[in-house]
């Protein structure tokens, strides 16, 4: 009865199925500034749906979710226009690179294995490091708010991005350091995101929280409006290029996202940013052991279909 | 001369029982399909094809559906480094894209002699594999193949789902009912009723089923296939309107 046919997936679906991922994974859009396309590309493939038309449908759904999610952040004043232009240069610039990368590797036989090796050690790692900072941080607040720390020598890389030049000042993020800083890190960005077949977002936050020192709030807004440029060029190039777009499919995802994103963002101004991260910590670590089992478990079957991260 | 003439006109019975096989002078096997043309629209989500004929008595049924034969691209997967992982592609070729196949016995029947051109393991002799396999594994990936596709219910053997009965008219009627899943790829499909006796075809009979898109799937298929460009621009738009309009909606509900 809620069943509806998806023309370019070639399946049909439940719709409250995707309404229910879409607003999960959207919720998680506008309360971390990820897209979320490390989340509901392998939850599409779980029901049914090809994993190429997933990953292509997915970004177009990310458009709407990354549109409501910074027109919401916007409202409130956490988008760095400045910064996140500059992130997206770099990132348009490392995707094109890691692209590149990907076809040599595929060259020599061995992509996968790098891709899923990517994906296992950039979400530990990401995953592992903001948990336990966070942690840290959450348990030592009440002691830092009594005991003034005393003004600590800059590090080897705070000293590095002020020694570069065209420094430039980022006034809604309240940082001032070279515009060569987000372009390279956008770019090193891009490679990973390139090579993992996703928007980056679970890599783009920890890199402006811990590397460009940007506000948490500032960072998911920044992120989401970076991301939504992103995803426009992947669903355009997945439409001409693959014929992997399912329009049906991302309309009913949009819809429930878009709600989702609305309702995380609204809650991401309650909580604080160590428990903002502890939680985002958590989902990437979640979705890097089901990975890691996936490669340690014998599959079921020893053939599957072509497409996907 | 008039013996010769007998003699010839002999020969030529003979031949003519000979030459025209069993079947021909039989033509008592029929098969319809409900319905003959299945339409996927908007809210499709599999159908239920409903087989009906006759057969001559005493005799079993095997009814094959099978869809065209194409290339497929899959990707084998095998182990590196203690990690399982995508390590090759393998093509397979001549395989249908759906085949089903029903029968009246409680096992798909076999013939004598000749190797059965019907049946999941028939298909083996048909499909070839080529890529990152070696000979000697083409048995088991045919196994793997043949997996995958029931996975999906594009492929299946459904022995005893064919009932035969006898009408009044000393008939012998055949039905059954076979589910066409979601995915079923729109296209012609070759529907074949083989009559058996005492491990011989008696007849064969051949109909054609139609999967077709229709409405706004059809609509969306074209589009996206035939004018690709215009079709993703569309997409993020509707995608960007959608995003700002919740997004316009929730700010008006804050407000309040």
């Amino acid at each position: 009865m809620w069943n509806l046919y998806l023309p370019i997936a070639g399946n049909s679906i439940n719709i409250l199925l995707l309404f229910g991922l879409g607003g999960g994974v959207g919720f998680l859009s506008g309360l971390f500034g990820v897209g979320g396309g490390f989340l509901m590309t392998p939850l599409l493939i779980m029901t049914g749906i090809p994993s190429t038309v997933a990953a292509a449908s997915d970004s177009n759904q990310i458009v709407a979710a990354s549109t409501s999610g910074t027109y919401a952040h916007y409202r409130m004043g956490n988008v760095d226009f400045k910064m996140g232009f500059l992130l997206l240069v770099g990132g348009v610039v490392g995707g094109t690179l890691g692209v590149q990368l990907i076809k040599v590797l595929m060259a020599l036989g061995n992509a996968d294995f790098v891709i899923k090796i990517t994906y296992v050690v950039m979400l530990g790692v990401v995953g592992f490091y903001m948990f336990l900072e966070s942690l840290q941080s959450l348990r030592k607040k009440a002691v830092m708010e009594v005991k003034r720390a005393e003004p600590a020598r800059p590090s080897t890389y705070a000293r590095t991005i002020q020694a570069l030049p065209w420094q430039m000042r980022f006034d809604k993020s309240g940082v001032t350091f070279s515009a060569l800083v987000p372009l390279i890190l956008g770019i090193m960005v891009g490679i990973l995101a390139a090579i993992m077949g996703v928007g980056g977002g679970f890599i783009m936050v920890p890199v402006m929280v811990y590397m460009l020192r940007m506000p948490m709030h500032v960072v998911v807004g920044t992120s989401l409006f970076q991301i939504l440029f992103t995803c426009i060029n992947v669903t355009v190039m997945q439409a001409i290029t693959n014929h992997t777009v399912d329009l049906v499919l991302a309309l009913i995802l949009l819809v429930g996202s878009t709600l989702g994103a609305q309702v995380g963002a609204k809650l991401s101004r309650r909580l604080k940013a160590d428990q903002l991260k502890i939680l985002l910590a958590s989902i990437v670590l979640l979705v890097m052991v089901q990975i890691l089992v996936s490669l340690i478990l014998t599959p079921n079957l020893l053939l599957g279909y072509k497409g996907g991260h | 001369m008039g013996l010769k003439m007998r003699k010839l006109a002999w020969l030529g019975l003979v031949a003519a029982i000979t030459l025209v096989p069993p079947a021909a002078a039989a033509e008592s096997a029929k098969i319809r399909l409900f319905p003959a043309r299945v339409d996927i629209g908007a809210f499709f989500q599999g159908v239920e094809v409903h087989l009906q004929g006759e057969i001559p008595p005493e005799a079993e049924a095997v009814v094959e559906i099978q869809g065209a034969a194409a290339q497929q691209e899959l990707l084998r997967k095998g182990r590196r480094g203690g990690l399982w992982m995508t390590v090759g592609e393998i093509w397979v070729e001549n395989a249908p894209n759906l085949y089903l196949v029903l029968s009246s016995a409680p096992n798909i029947p076999q013939l004598n002699g000749p190797e059965t051109p019907w049946g999941l393991s028939a298909l083996k002799s048909r499909i070839n594999f080529r890529g990152v396999l070696h000979d000697q594994e083409k048995d088991r990936f045919f196994q793997e193949f043949l997996e995958l596709k029931k996975s999906e219910e594009l492929y299946g053997a459904l022995p005893g789902a064919l009932k035969i009965s006898n009408s009044p008219e000393g008939r012998v009627t055949l039905k059954g009912t076979c589910l066409l899943p979601a995915k079923v790829p729109p296209g012609h499909y070759q529907v074949r009723l083989s009559v058996i006796k005492d491990g011989k075809v008696l007849e064969q009979k051949n109909e054609e089923l139609e999967v077709k898109m229709v409405g706004f799937p059809a609509l969306l298929a074209n589009l996206a296939y035939g004018h690709g460009a215009f079709y993703g621009v569309v997409a993020v738009l509707i995608a960007i309107a959608t995003g700002f309009i919740m997004g316009f909606l929730f700010k008006g509900k804050a407000e309040h």
